[in-house]
């Protein structure tokens, strides 16, 4: 794979502290202008995928919107889990359509795409698999 | 004495009695089951504490961690 | 996930918070150090740092008044004994965090 580098937005499309989305070649790309060094992630949350330029961007970290999942822009390093909406033993309270509604507009957002496919060849009783 | 695995101070009083060769009994509350938990929890709360380490010389209560309090149950 | 960056972006969003209470973080680095591992346990565990001092009650109300920096919560009783109550954070002007005792809120006229 080459070190092509291709243009993804001018340096006046974000304030500092902000975030936008590209599309480079079918990928959701975010990028983020960080006191005027700018990184850029891949759209969707590695917990579950929900769009990271929905959450919020403070210094080098953005917050995922949907469970509160904390990632380093600079390494893509996820930092935290998700944030438990409940604990074990605890009534949902009643907010919880409305709870459910912002999810679903944040899922909304959110493209489901066609899955990668491997290569299998069978061989001696053994499936196997080209990664 | 009730502590909790991740607490410095806990640490410290357990410390502070092994040093001196006086005989202890401790619960961790966060490895106890939840039967035992519910049963610290409220002594907490009758004794007004907050936080731990929660220890019991005799019939004295001391919450946090406080080596001059200590020193001076154990002299009685 | 890293305990070592984990404990920067704690230590980042910490800041933020606490300074406008009038609090800093412990002078004293290697307990500052301790804490922020077991906060990162903690929420590696329950996914909220948790104070590692204070009991985890499985009471949504009860257990939001020790999610760190739990000082809002305890504002009173933190003032009066210059410290938060696992010794995270201490007053602004707290140079040697040794010289301030671990009171409970009984002990300083509270509760």
């Amino acid at each position: 794979m080459s070190d092509e580098f291709v243009r993804a937005i001018s340096t006046d499309e974000i304030a500092p502290g902000g975030m936008k989305t590209v599309e480079i070649n079918g990928d959701e790309i975010v990028i983020c202008n960080c006191g005027g060094t700018y990184y850029a992630v891949q759209r969707r949350c590695g917990h579950m995928n929900a769009p990271l330029d929905m959450g919020t961007l403070d210094g080098t970290y953005l917050t995922c919107a949907m469970h509160c999942v904390q990632f380093d822009v600079t390494t893509g390093e996820a930092l935290s889990g998700p944030v438990p909406p409940y604990f074990g033993h605890e009534t949902p309270p009643p907010m919880m359509g409305e709870y459910l509604q912002n999810i679903g507009m944040l899922m909304k957002h959110v493209r489901t795409e066609s899955i990668r496919t491997y290569a299998t060849k069978l061989e001696a009783g053994w499936v196997q698999i080209a990664l | 004495m009730y502590t909790l695995s991740t607490c410095p101070w806990c640490r410290k009083t357990k410390k502070f009695f092994a040093e001196r060769n006086i005989p202890f009994t401790y619960v961790d509350y966060d490895l106890a089951d939840e039967a035992t938990q519910e049963k610290i929890s409220q002594e907490l709360d009758a004794a007004g504490a907050t936080g731990f380490p929660f220890d019991k010389i005799g019939d004295e209560v001391i919450v946090g961690y406080r080596p001059e309090r200590y020193l001076s149950a154990l002299g009685k | 996930m890293n305990a070592e960056s984990r404990k920067r972006a704690l230590h980042y969003f910490f800041e933020k918070v606490v300074g406008p209470l009038g609090f800093k973080f412990t002078p004293d680095t290697e307990l500052k150090d301790f804490l922020l591992e077991q906060e990162v346990i903690l929420e590696s565990k329950h996914g909220i740092p948790f104070c590692p001092c204070q009991p985890i009650r499985h009471d949504r109300e009860r257990d939001m008044q020790i999610v760190c920096p739990c000082i809002p919560f305890h504002r009173k009783h933190f003032d009066a004994i210059r410290r938060c109550w696992c010794g995270l954070f201490v007053h602004k002007d707290v140079i040697d965090p040794d010289s301030l005792p671990q009171l409970p809120p009984k002990e300083v006229g509270l509760e």
